[in-house]
């Protein structure tokens, strides 16, 4: 048997930690071992509520599919081609890659913007959304120009790091990606456009209290403008340490929801800070750039490395396929952070009747598939089923017991 | 800027005025302007009747009448005469009747026969021209659509530019040159303007700036721009400029910053020093170039993505900033006070490019061309701009030229010598 080579054996020593790390990361979300109650969705919601849901997802996640493909379709045309676009640029070697970067994902704004049009035209037809049409395109046109800045910065870190280091480039790159991120999210509650501190003293001392139970720090408490936007309710936890925030949609302070259920929502964002969720999903993100990092430097060395500006094309594309196939395992962690945060929630509450109100109308509210496909669920799935959710509620209910 | 030959156009503005001013006309002007203006406007309600009979004869035999031609070449002369009197550009009392030989006046050749299709839809190819001139001049159309912008900014290019040649004209009895050729120009724009509308001609109005006002003064200015632009745009990145520029635009606020504590810091040592210190008159070189470059791009006058460095040589739309020279510290010392005239006709040149990118972004993403006068003109705006931020940056004493012209490098200059060191 022959030896195996330095880079094999580096490359399996890579995937290795890979995987412990993966491992630590996963097990340390802490989730009791349900056995969740095959619940009947026919008990909960109505028969048309449950029809019309389903019909408003399907097709939305129909939409969703075929708009990655294209934008699969489109970044693979662009890899090909997209390097004669350099002769539109008068910037350098870094500057002439930025451009390429953005010309690329104008491209794939063209491509998609039908895709967009269509979605929202579903959503006003089941009342999900209100927004006009010039104003969506108009807005995420805008939209762009903010996008163009960051990934502008991120080629520009990219490119900079090539130019000295060369094929070993990722090294340098994936450590300053993640500093950026993580200096982001702890900075994302100062970003986050209209919101206010919460008035009400009652829903102060409330979150006070649940904070206690969690045994977390007092986290900064504040509401956001967003009934001007959407009907739908919403709630997050965002920063870590002393920027911790908990920020409650306007929308969840409305007459629809009683004071239990709004409770509830409080006790599952603080249990996201005090399980350091934030951090926790800049490790994903760190699982996630490392290899996909490597795995551009080794593809582009066709088109003379990342260095230059030609193999722009390529790393976008290489980039965009890896984080397309991330996916489903980052909404896996999502979906098992979000049912430990439920799972908290009713430990801190004691409340599962509320929590199930609470799910219920949250369904209904945003118009969502209370059982949907398993593909669905698989790719588009951020949080567990509202089912399940229901469901766990029984099982936390039945534990007591 | 490029020399481009000179095209013989159907409306001509024709140039004799000699700058020279008498200081109670410029005083009263807009007093003695009032029976002008009175009659322009029964003029321009019998020119409005004139001109839809003129449309309907001209639909139908592809001419216009020499009578109705004549009558409405007529008005627009006598237009061109009164804007020229009321807002500075010209001297003498102009004659009612619009006749020709006044300092600022138009040439207009006899009918010609007309593409009855731009006949028919007249009014609505008019408009991008229309808005152009109305930023230049005023009609309407344009304030409504800047009137939503910062109040000030809705002032029109000749209004800014009489305001302050006003106040020249008064201190040296003479009126400025660049401020006279900016008002001449605007004029020539709305005549030709005028006349496409009234179907006096079927060409186009040009917004070229190096053709419309006869010869120009060839300058030789610290800082110009050099163009070398071959006008080609490539659809994709006209259009999505905007989106494009951001980075650009979020880094020329970043670089901006810095510049504003150079340039406080230049301020002091040219105050002292009577003259630049190298580093900080390359960093607001290179700064003002940048902003240059960021412009020409986001505005359509170049096509090229631009470097984020602000590095000569490197774009076909071409800031040259001369090496640093000695200032006189007087004007150093009030440089800011000086500046505001040239401050406020920057903020009209940019209404003019917005006018210019907005045209331009249209014409090039359908014929991936950028027009040449509007090239021109963006280019003409951005010169202006840049030199009004270099003279506030002390990277230059000399004033912004405020006229179109044609430019060459200067001779060159020795470098300002270092100050002795001390013997050790």
């Amino acid at each position: 048997m022959r030896p195996l080579r330095p880079a094999t054996l580096a490359v399996l020593a890579g995937l290795v930690l890979w995987a412990v790390a993966a491992h630590l990361l996963w097990t340390s979300t802490e989730l009791p071992s349900l056995d969740l109650p095959q619940l009947d969705p026919d008990r909960y919601f109505t028969d048309s509520f449950l029809e019309r849901s389903a019909s408003y997802e399907r097709f939305l996640a129909i939409v969703g599919v075929l708009a990655s493909l294209v934008l699969v379709a489109v970044l693979a045309a662009y890899a090909r081609r997209g390097q004669e676009l350099a002769r539109e640029s008068a910037a350098g070697r870094v500057g002439t890659g930025m451009l390429l970067a953005m010309l690329g994902f104008a491209l794939v704004w063209l491509a998609q913007a039908p895709f967009g049009v269509l979605s929202l035209w579903w959503e006003r037809r089941y009342d999900v959304a209100d927004e006009s049409y010039p104003s969506y395109l108009l807005e995420s046109f805008l939209g762009l120009g903010s996008q163009f800045i960051f990934l502008c910065a991120g080629i520009g870190i990219m490119m900079g790091l090539a130019g000295v280091m060369r094929r070993w480039w990722w090294l340098a790159a994936a450590p300053a990606f993640l500093a950026l991120a993580l200096l982001f999210a702890f900075l994302t509650p100062y970003l986050i456009p209209d919101n206010s501190p919460v008035r009400s003293p009652a829903l102060q001392a409330e979150a006070r209290a649940l904070e206690r139970i969690q045994g977390t720090d007092e986290a900064r408490l504040r509401v956001q403008d967003a009934d001007r936007f959407t009907d739908a309710p919403n709630a997050l936890a965002a920063g870590f340490g002393p920027t911790s925030t908990v920020i409650l949609w306007d929308t969840l302070l409305d007459d629809d929801f009683s004071r239990s259920e709004v409770r509830f929502v409080l006790a599952h964002e603080i249990a996201h800070l005090a399980h350091e969720d934030t951090l926790k999903r800049v490790g994903w993100l760190a699982l996630f750039l490392v290899p996909a990092l490597a795995l551009t430097a080794l593809l582009t060395r066709r088109r003379g490395g990342l260095a230059q500006p030609e193999a722009i094309p390529v790393a976008i594309l290489v980039l965009v396929v890896l984080q397309l196939a991330a996916t489903p395992l980052l909404n896996a962690s999502s979906r098992r952070q979000e049912a430990a945060a439920d799972w908290a929630a009713l430990e801190a509450t004691r409340n599962p009747t509320a929590a199930r109100g609470l799910i219920r109308q949250l369904a209904t509210k945003s118009l969502s598939d209370p059982d949907p496909p398993l593909w669905v669920e698989g790719i588009y799935g951020s949080h567990p089923t509202m089912i399940d959710r229901i469901a766990m509620a029984y099982a936390w209910e039945e534990g007591q017991r | 800027m490029d020399l481009t030959p000179k095209d013989e156009r159907p409306v001509r503005l024709l140039l004799s005025d000699d700058l020279h001013r008498i200081r109670i006309t410029v005083f009263f002007r807009l007093f003695l302007a009032i029976p002008l203006l009175i009659w322009l406007l029964v003029w321009a309600i019998g020119a409005l009747f004139v001109a839809v009979a003129n449309w309907v004869v001209t639909l139908i035999r592809g001419m216009s009448p020499a009578s109705l031609h004549g009558f409405l070449a007529r008005f627009v002369r006598y237009t061109t005469q009164v804007y020229a009197f009321v807002n500075l550009a010209a001297e003498p009392y102009p004659n009612f009747g619009g006749k020709p030989g006044y300092p600022v006046d138009v040439a207009i050749d006899p009918p010609a026969r007309q593409n009855r299709w731009t006949v028919a839809f007249r009014f609505i190819l008019a408009i991008p021209a229309f808005l152009l001139a109305g930023a230049l001049v005023g009609n309407g159309l344009s304030e409504v659509l800047l009137s939503s912008s910062e109040e000030f900014a809705s002032f029109t290019t000749v209004a800014v530019a009489a305001f302050l040649g006003w106040f020249y004209a008064m201190a040296r009895g003479r009126m400025a040159h660049g401020l006279r050729d900016l008002i001449a120009y605007a004029l020539s724009y709305a005549a030709q303007t005028w006349a496409y509308l009234l179907l006096v001609t079927d060409r186009y109005p040009s917004s070229d700036p190096l053709t419309a006002i006869g010869p120009l003064p060839t300058r030789t200015d610290p800082v110009r721009a050099e163009v070398t632009d071959e006008l080609r745009r490539s659809r994709l990145t006209v259009f999505f400029r905007l989106v494009l520029a951001f980075p650009h635009l979020v880094w020329l606020t970043l670089w901006g910053i810095v510049a504003l504590l150079v340039a406080i810091v230049n301020w002091l040592a040219t105050l002292i020093l009577g003259t630049s210190p190298q580093w900080a008159h390359r960093f607001l070189s290179r700064y003002v170039r940048y902003q240059f470059q960021v412009g020409a791009f986001l505005y359509l006058v170049g096509n090229p993505f631009p470097g984020f460095v602000g590095a000569p040589g490197q774009y076909p739309v071409e800031l040259h900033v001369a090496e640093r020279a000695r200032q006189n510290r007087w004007t150093v010392l009030f440089r800011l006070v000086l500046a505001f005239p040239a401050l406020l006709l920057s903020a009209v040149f940019g209404q003019i490019l917005g006018f210019v990118a907005l045209l331009g972004w249209f014409a090039s993403l359908f014929t991936a061309r950028m027009p040449l006068g509007l090239r021109n003109l963006g280019a003409y705006a951005l010169r202006y701009h840049a030199q009004t931020y270099a003279y506030v940056f002390l990277v230059t004493g000399a004033y912004p030229y405020s006229g179109p012209c044609l430019e060459r490098a200067p001779a060159p200059v020795p470098e300002v010598a270092a100050p002795p060191q001390p013997l050790a």
